[in-house]
């Protein structure tokens, strides 16, 4: 007798299996990057925590971040992005190819095509409910809104958390209440009443981890800069939203970021040999990043000092009482995690955010990729344009998708920066 | 395919909403009186009414560019911000006295700012606007109604009295009642208007004092119902969309020998299938009308599956033969409407066809031609072809 396959762990096994091979390979090299190894072993635990949920009929929620994912965890809920996956794999896969066919308008974030064109070709499994994001941007809301307009995913049972506009006491106070709310729908869902002791030892794992992150950050702020571009923010991304919060592999992991960082601080040594100038990437990273710094740090001697992803100023939430830590957890999730941080709410933190990190950092000029789906920063660039000017720092204002390297290619990408380079003195040109 | 009419009443629309400016906005300047822009359809206009003033939808209809919005906004951000940012700039807006707007989208959360900004406009209030429909929700906008209550009475020196505000609430629901017969007369095998006309009363609507085109109203629906109908058409065709202003499109589309019978737009059919409650206290009524009552638009959570319905409703009470939805370029908030609407319609057998049309018509080929080829369709299916 055959079983039928469950929809969407095809793509899991196969996860699975190149996170194996590529561990394997790594634990057989000389010198294995101990970080790398720890993060994908974390991927690797992720995804079979994933396909365990899905073939034993145990509760797991499809969600994203800024929905505080701590209370999940305190509950021991496990849960997916739907987007994760495929962006770590996105080298191996068709994906991109396939978000073409899709017939989602190409107008929209990739970001966004990819998550739509997941849950319609049955590439990620059914969740047992879904906690929908309604911020930064409009296309997160209509994103969960198609996938419950999906066949597969119609009967999904789903709460969306209203956020707040503004970040005073009130809005804070109203996304508790919005939390309390999301609490009652799981304990209904799945059954599990929230343990609030264990929501106190997540959410202080989850302090520690934000702290040494916010140490590995400071860290940045020397000059020569002793960590790469993109470095941490790419890691730090993935085990803060993607992998359990609170995990104490996580919290290990960061820790090993900051000591590496900080040895060659400590010898006064920078990532490079000679650093010729120092970027602000005002946005998140996507798939496109990776190359990108690879290519400054080589031809320019330019490193990404900071970039929104990276720069977490969290605040450590107070644990002593139930509504202490929903209040933190409320800003934490409103006003704290990437992306949301800058993107939700007026414009003042987005320019707040990158004259404070040029001023902290030492920025000599700032990126912005003018990311397709972030429209609401692209009617910012009068703001930026203005905040730069005052700083003195010059502005490149580009047009990208930050998840489809296909949308501004590489050659283009360094013909526009070696003019931009060559123009203001910087870089290979300094 | 136009009906005759006695009286100047439907050209004076049709003017009204081909300008942003028309001679009831100048009366009205003249007396001393103020004009509140408004930004789309969340803003409760009878606050504002209440106030003694006059609520105007902000629009740029008959712009030539967006030279001048440039500085301030990218080539990924929708024509229509760009347009009417570029309006304002040239002061061809500078009519209005305030402006108001919620978080309707991510391009018009940023166009106020920009717009506070360069243009400075005396008065200016924002309100954020939940993004889910609930009994909290409705709670917090009502906070948010009394601010900006309170605040219209600050800036303006003027008295909202509730009497006043339930006055407002009348006038406006009489309004939407007098639209929604204006409406009813589309149901006819024959009706007496086009879709192109309808749109144009629609949009008028939101740039004139309500009395006053309260008045024009009766007087128009007074010549439909002794007037002739048209049948000189092919297929009836419902359109569906945002917040379009301009009722070029449907010109177009019904130049195709189709009569557009009815809707579900920003400007259309949503803004009138509800009224507000005149029986509990006024901000309350209004924020739960909007938050939880009107028909929503994909900007809150969770409400696809009311609004097909909503569509299909429609389709089946106006007995139109295909759908046509519509899209600006780059507005994420109609990006999967369309998606999830061709997946509902097709379950239903409900023609549809989809088109993604710029804020200003410059070139109406593409529609013409799309629009042409979908009518064949529906006409070779009705036809057995
Ligand atoms: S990357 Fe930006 S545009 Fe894309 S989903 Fe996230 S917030 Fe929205
Ligand atoms: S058409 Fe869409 S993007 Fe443009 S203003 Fe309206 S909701 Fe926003």
């Amino acid at each position: 007798m055959t079983t039928k396959p469950i929809r969407g762990l095809e793509r899991y096994y196969e996860y699975r299996e190149r996170w194996k091979a590529i561990i394997s390979d790594m634990e057989k090299s000389p010198v294995p990057n101990p970080a790398l190894l720890a993060l994908f072993r974390l991927f690797l635990e992720n995804d079979e925590k994933t396909i365990d949920c899905a073939e034993n009929n145990k509760p797991f929620l499809s969600s994203w971040y800024g929905n505080a994912p701590e209370i999940y965890a305190a509950m021991g809920i496990h849960y997916i992005c739907v987007v994760d996956n495929l962006l770590a794999h996105q080298s191996f896969t068709d994906d991109l190819a396939g978000i073409d066919a899709n017939i989602v308008p190409d107008d929209m974030c990739g970001l966004i095509k990819l998550g739509a064109y997941a849950v319609e070709k049955g590439l990620v499994p059914t969740p047992t409910g879904m906690i929908a994001m309604l911020e930064p941007c409009d296309a997160q809301s209509v994103l969960h809104e198609s996938w419950i307009n999906n066949d597969a995913w119609k009967d999904v049972p789903y709460f969306a958390l209203d956020p707040a506009y503004r970040s005073g006491k009130e809005d804070f106070e109203y996304f508790v209440g919005e939390l309390r709310r999301m609490i009652a729908f799981l304990e209904n869902l799945t059954g599990i009443k929230l343990d609030w002791n264990r929501l106190r030892e997540v959410i202080e794992e989850t302090n520690k981890q934000y702290e040494i992150w916010d140490e590995y950050n400071q860290l940045r702020r020397a000059v020569p800069c002793p960590g790469g571009s993109f470095q941490g923010s790419g890691i730090g991304w993935a085990i803060s939203q993607h992998i359990m919060a609170g995990h104490p592999g996580a919290t290990d992991l960061f820790r090993m970021l900051l000591a590496d960082e900080e040895s060659r601080y400590k010898a006064n040594k920078g990532w490079l040999e000679k650093e010729n100038s120092r970027v602000l990437w005002a946005d998140l990273i996507g798939t496109v990043n990776a190359p990108i710094g690879e290519w400054l740090e080589k031809e320019h001697g330019t490193v990404v000092v900071q970039d929104f992803q990276g720069y977490t100023p969290y605040s450590h939430i107070d644990t002593s009482t139930e509504e202490s830590m929903l209040l933190g957890l409320a800003k934490r999730n409103l006003a704290e995690v990437p992306m949301i941080r800058q993107a939700r709410g007026n414009v003042d933190v987005f320019i707040e955010d990158v004259i404070r990190i040029v001023e902290d950092y030492k920025i000599d000029c700032v990126f912005f990729p003018g990311h397709v789906g972030h429209k609401d920063q692209s009617a910012s660039v009068g703001f930026l344009r203005e905040a730069c000017r005052e700083l003195g720092v010059p502005l490149l204002v580009l047009t990208m998708d930050i998840f489809d390297p296909r949308y501004l290619p590489m050659d283009k990408f360094t013909h526009i920066v070696n003019e931009f380079f060559e123009t203001h003195k910087l870089g290979k040109f300094k | 395919m136009n009906a005759q009419f006695k009286s100047t009443i439907l050209q004076d629309f049709r003017k009204t909403a081909a300008n942003p400016v028309n001679v009831s906005l100048q009366e009205w300047k003249k007396s001393g009186r103020k004009i509140i822009g408004c930004m789309y359809h969340y803003i409760p206009e009878e606050i504002i009414t209440a106030a003694g003033m006059l609520p105007y939808r902000m629009k740029a209809v008959g712009s030539k560019g967006t030279e001048l919005s440039e500085s301030c906004f990218t080539q990924i951000n929708c024509g229509f911000v760009r347009h009417l940012f570029d309006s304002g700039v040239r002061g061809e807006l500078g009519f209005i006295d305030g402006l108001v707007s919620v978080n309707n989208c991510d391009h018009i959360r940023r166009f106020y700012e920009n717009w506070q900004k360069k243009i400075k406009t005396p008065y200016m209030h924002f309100m954020p606007f939940p993004k889910k429909s609930g009994r909290e929700q409705a709670e917090v906008y009502r906070k948010e109604l009394a601010d900006f209550k309170n605040s219209l009475e600050k800036h303006f020196n003027v008295q909202i009295t509730d009497t006043k505000l339930k006055k407002a609430i009348e006038l406006h629901n009489e309004t939407r009642r007098l639209q929604r017969e204006l409406y009813e007369l589309r149901k006819k095998k024959n009706p007496p208007i086009t879709g192109a006309d309808v749109h144009a009363v629609m949009v008028a609507s939101s740039s004139m004092p309500k009395e006053k085109y309260n008045t024009m109203l009766t007087g128009l629906l007074e010549e439909l119902y002794t007037g002739e109908g048209i049948s000189d058409y092919s297929e009836r065709i419902m359109v569906v969309g945002g917040e379009l202003d301009d009722p070029k499109f449907i010109e177009v589309i019904e130049s195709q020998g189709c009569l557009v019978v009815a809707d579900s737009l920003g400007y259309g059919y949503r803004a009138i299938a509800e009224d507000v409650d005149t029986d509990i206290e006024p901000l309350t009524a209004l924020a739960e009308y909007h938050v939880l009552k009107r028909p929503a638009c994909p900007r809150i959570f969770g409400t696809t599956f009311n609004r097909n319905d909503f569509v299909r409703h429609i389709a089946e009470e106006f007995k139109v033969d295909g759908v046509i939805s519509v899209r600006l370029p780059l507005c994420d908030e109609w990006s999967f409407e369309q998606v999830n609407l061709i997946g509902y319609l097709k379950k239903h057998g409900i023609p549809h066809l989809t088109l993604d049309i710029d804020y200003i018509l410059s070139s109406t080929g593409q529609i013409k031609t799309r629009s042409q080829a979908f009518l064949e369709t529906i006409s070779g299916t009705k036809h057995g072809r």
